[in-house]
């Protein structure tokens, strides 16, 4: 255990708008809990983060997210970029104005959203170049373009704008191009941003499937200080051995005294596994996405409240959750069945939002449990009895890639716990 | 349990009075029931009901409920909460001290395609899955056993349509069979502790057409039938003395505050009001006011002011005010017009929940205005004066609602097209990123993405 970590690490830094705080590291895998202070209060690491697209969580009013214990949740620059608009934005004074969310936000840079859904964007040394969806005419979104207007939504965490490709790119030299370009805009995101003092801007590695990539490029993004760092590019369709190996390379020569952000995941193994590869942040918007269609997420898997086999299930969502939603009338709770659910479920919207009041507490639960058993020395426990739990014993079902990754930080998955 | 405070000078007309069951919050009449869709205020979860809206009442519809009946066993049928708790209240996750009201059918209900009418036994019921039977004891039976707080009692409504001198002296055999079943059930089950209140329905015609089944109405005691409800205005124009005690429950459709204020001139009590959901669907904030006392000279010749507010409106785009100055609900107390204009336009789910909850707080402030103003003696003075200052319909709708039902709304027959397309649907994991970040609306062209300062015209 080595509590307060390596020293070099936790000297002052200027125009940081944040303190990491490291509270324990795991003495068997690379695990880490912290407390980050951010310019909206402090968040305990690790952390799952929910995502309220376009300034709002699929219905929650900002009384029930928080409520579900979030103090940081997501939103899209992209979409804000065009509804409300940055004149608008600026005109109120920032999204925590616009959503009466007195708690942080991260946005991430729009990048990502204008390459993935507009299928014409074209990247360029200058910045992303797409047509309008409307109106067929060029657009350009710049590193300078990005980084303004997160200056005007006011996040209390920013992201540069990254050159994104598939990580099943096969063409090397196009990873390449985009890893060294990641690094350049970068610095172009960093002499645009205005507001450091107030604003946390994090950089993203890039470097695809390339390990010898990821690691250069983690290099020269570490050399250019920013007061976090995310690990970019694989929420695609990567096989997850892959990712892990990723994850691991990119941690091992990752500062200990900064917050890692692995961006687009979601699922509780995943999330599991990343921490102990050293990851610390996480986002995806699947626990809310998938509530709409009646999915319901447990220690026992994802249950489908729809099926009809639960339309008579007087039980709790789920037993023993602590959440508005499933804790019982005589603790305050809302008492609510599976059957309830069911009755809603894609019919009513509240149906919806009760499930995604769950879902988000769920994950963040879990990240709380998680953060007190790598203090407490058990993380390696705790994985086990998680997986065991999920798979209900059956440990040939356990995936092949998370008992690999999680050897590689010296847990056993299926030793007896 | 009902008790009138200060009632009309002459006959049937505005009253006060005062409806207090045992463990529930007193409502104090005029006032309204909030319409429930499958247990809920639409878009109002449970805990928000119960922490940001103070609904006194809701109404339920049992045909929200029994898709799977005669075949199976519904689902709330076979609920057995702990502690002898009402499997309704606790299924739908009510407070324990809101009114509870049920009924058959919603309100306002589905109209039933002439192919399914009611025969001797049954009503035609409209399920999520289609137009279904409900038996007068099925209802009755279950009706009793969910332990509602009132239980508004099987009619042959015909919902929408006239009825002829035949089809009302069969609606009255009806009526008075049904009735008259259900109080013997009453009196055969053990004794609850707490037996739901039975409202009678009365037919949408007069008093005098329907006088076999209001005789016997005279005849049974309060006990057995507590109070009426209400479909037509017709029916209490010649309503006996006799009945005229027991309070009235409404399912008249007002379709703006000036019907809810002749309603209640003309003698109605509690209110099912359909235009609060309506109004939030189509993202309009209601924004009128009762005078409490006629001293409110403010608007005094000048043209009529709109009963709402449309938040699709680019026009509160940067607004930081309230919906309505001065309100205090949880939407106009913590949030502003230019967040509201954003989510109803960003298709976020939560600019319905925000306008759900102010609207049913304007509500409840204009019924609290209405009884202060029959308090005063001034109500006749204070009606005229809000049909002067109001337009007399609400606005139109300019944007697009949530989505539309089967059950909510009123279809013909079988192979309707749906009313709107699906929002979202599943796909594999790829594409479900891109339904989760839709890229923006047609209609934004370039030059106004440029302007947002989105990106640059290359
Ligand atoms: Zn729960
Ligand atoms: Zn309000």
């Amino acid at each position: 255990m080595s509590r307060g970590a390596d020293q070099n690490d936790m000297l002052p830094r200027t125009q940081h708008a944040l303190k990491f705080d490291l509270v324990a590291k795991c003495a068997t895998t690379k695990a880490r809990a912290a407390t980050l202070h951010l310019p909206h209060g402090p968040v305990q690491l690790p952390m799952f983060m929910p995502v309220a697209t376009q300034a709002s969580l699929k219905g929650l009013t900002p009384k029930q997210l928080e409520e579900t214990s979030c103090r940081l949740c997501l939103n899209n620059t992209y979409h804000l970029g065009l509804k409300p608009g940055q004149a608008t934005l600026d005109t109120i004074g920032g999204a925590h104005k616009l959503q009466s969310w007195p708690h942080n936000i991260l946005t991430d840079s729009g990048g990502f959203q204008m390459v993935s859904l507009l299928k014409l964007a074209q990247v360029t040394e200058e910045g992303v170049r797409f047509l309008s969806p409307h109106d067929g005419t060029p657009m350009l979104l710049t590193p300078e373009h990005s980084i303004s207007l997160q200056n005007s939504i006011g996040s209390d965490i920013i992201m540069q704008l990254d050159d994104v490709i598939a990580t099943t790119s096969p063409d090397h030299a196009r990873i390449l191009e985009a890893m060294h370009r990641s690094v350049r805009w970068l610095d172009r995101c960093i002499a645009a941003h205005k507001k450091p003092e107030s604003q946390n801007l994090f950089c993203i590695i890039q470097g695809g499937l390339d390990l010898e990539l990821r690691r250069e490029c983690t290099r020269q993004m570490v050399a250019r200080d920013t007061p976090g760092i995310a690990i970019g590019g694989l929420s695609g369709g990567e096989a997850k051995v892959e990712y892990c190996k990723v994850v691991k390379t990119c941690t091992d020569l990752l500062p200990d005294g900064k917050p890692r952000y692995v961006m687009g995941v979601g699922y509780p193994e995943d999330i599991l596994v990343s921490v102990a590869l050293g990851a610390d942040m996480f986002d995806c918007v699947w626990p809310t996405r998938t509530a709409r269609f009646g999915n319901a997420i447990t220690n026992v898997g994802v249950l489908n409240l729809k099926n009809a086999s639960y339309a008579c299930d007087f039980r709790p969502v789920d037993e023993g959750c602590k959440c508005m939603c499933c804790r019982p009338t005589s603790e305050g709770g809302l008492g609510i069945t599976r059957a309830y659910i069911h009755h809603t479920a894609a019919k009513e919207t509240a149906g919806a939002h009760l499930l995604s009041i769950h879902n988000v507490h769920y994950l963040l639960i879990l990240m709380r449990q998680v953060r007190d058993a790598i203090t407490e020395q058990r993380y390696p426990a705790f994985l086990r009895a998680y997986f065991y739990k999920l798979y209900a014993g059956e440990k040939h079902k356990y995936p092949q890639w998370a008992v690999d990754a999680l050897a590689g930080v010296n847990v056993d998955l299926l030793a007896e716990s | 349990m009902f008790t009138v405070i200060k009632s009309a000078s002459t006959g049937i007309g505005p009253r006060l009075g005062r409806l207090a069951l045992p463990g529930k919050k007193v409502v104090h009449t005029p006032h309204y029931l909030g319409i429930t869709s499958r247990g809920v205020i639409p878009h109002i979860t449970q805990d928000t009901f119960a922490r940001d809206a103070s609904i006194t009442g809701v109404y339920v519809g049992l045909e929200d409920f029994i898709e799977r009946a005669p075949y199976q066993t519904p689902p709330l049928y076979q609920f057995k909460p702990p502690k002898d708790s009402s499997p309704l209240r606790r299924f739908i996750a009510l407070p324990e001290d809101t009114l509870l009201v049920l009924g058959a059918r919603r309100a306002p209900p589905v109209a039933a395609p002439a192919a399914n009418p009611n025969t001797n036994e049954t009503v035609s019921v409209c399920t999520a899955v289609g137009f279904r039977v409900l038996r007068a004891d099925d209802y009755a039976e279950a009706a009793e056993r969910l332990q509602a707080d009132i239980v508004v009692g099987l009619g042959d409504i015909p919902y929408g349509r006239k009825l002829g001198n035949k089809r009302i002296e069969k609606a009255t055999e009806r009526n008075i069979k049904w009735t008259q079943d259900h109080i013997n059930l009453r009196h055969s089950a053990e004794t609850r502790a707490q037996q739901a209140k039975l409202f009678a329905p009365l037919l949408p015609v007069s008093s005098a057409k329907q006088r076999f089944y209001i005789e016997t109405l005279i005849q049974v005691s309060e006990r057995d039938v507590a109070g009426l409800a209400v479909y037509a205005l017709d029916s209490l124009e010649d309503l006996p003395e006799a009945l005229q005690p027991l309070p009235r429950l409404g399912f008249t459709t007002p379709s703006a505050p000036q019907d809810v204020l002749q309603h209640i001139v003309l003698g109605i009590d509690v209110l099912t009001v359909p235009f609060i959901n309506a109004a939030t669907d189509a993202g309009i904030a209601l924004s009128f006011q009762f005078p409490s006392t006629s001293c409110d000279q403010s608007h005094n010749g000048s043209d009529p002011l709109p009963l709402g507010i449309d938040m699709w409106s680019p026009a509160h785009a940067v607004d930081l005010g309230p919906l309505v100055d001065g309100c205090t609900c949880y939407a106009c107390a913590n949030h502003h017009r230019a967040y509201i204009q954003h989510l109803l336009a960003a298709k976020e789910m939560l600019g319905w929940v925000l306008l759900q909850l102010h609207n049913h707080h304007v509500t409840d402030i204009f019924f609290a205005h209405i009884r202060a103003s029959i308090a005063n003696g001034t109500f006749t003075d204070d009606v005229e004066h809000f049909q002067r200052k109001y337009e007399s319909r609400l606005p139109e709708k300019t944007g697009q609602g949530p989505r539309v039902r089967g059950y909510q709304f009123k279809a013909e027959g079988p192979g309707e097209p749906k009313k709107n397309k699906a929002p979202f649907t599943m796909l594999d994991d790829g594409q479900e990123k891109i339904v989760e970040s839709a890229p923006p609306e047609a209609g934004t062209d370039a030059s106004e993405l440029e302007a947002q300062g989105f990106a640059a015209k290359a």
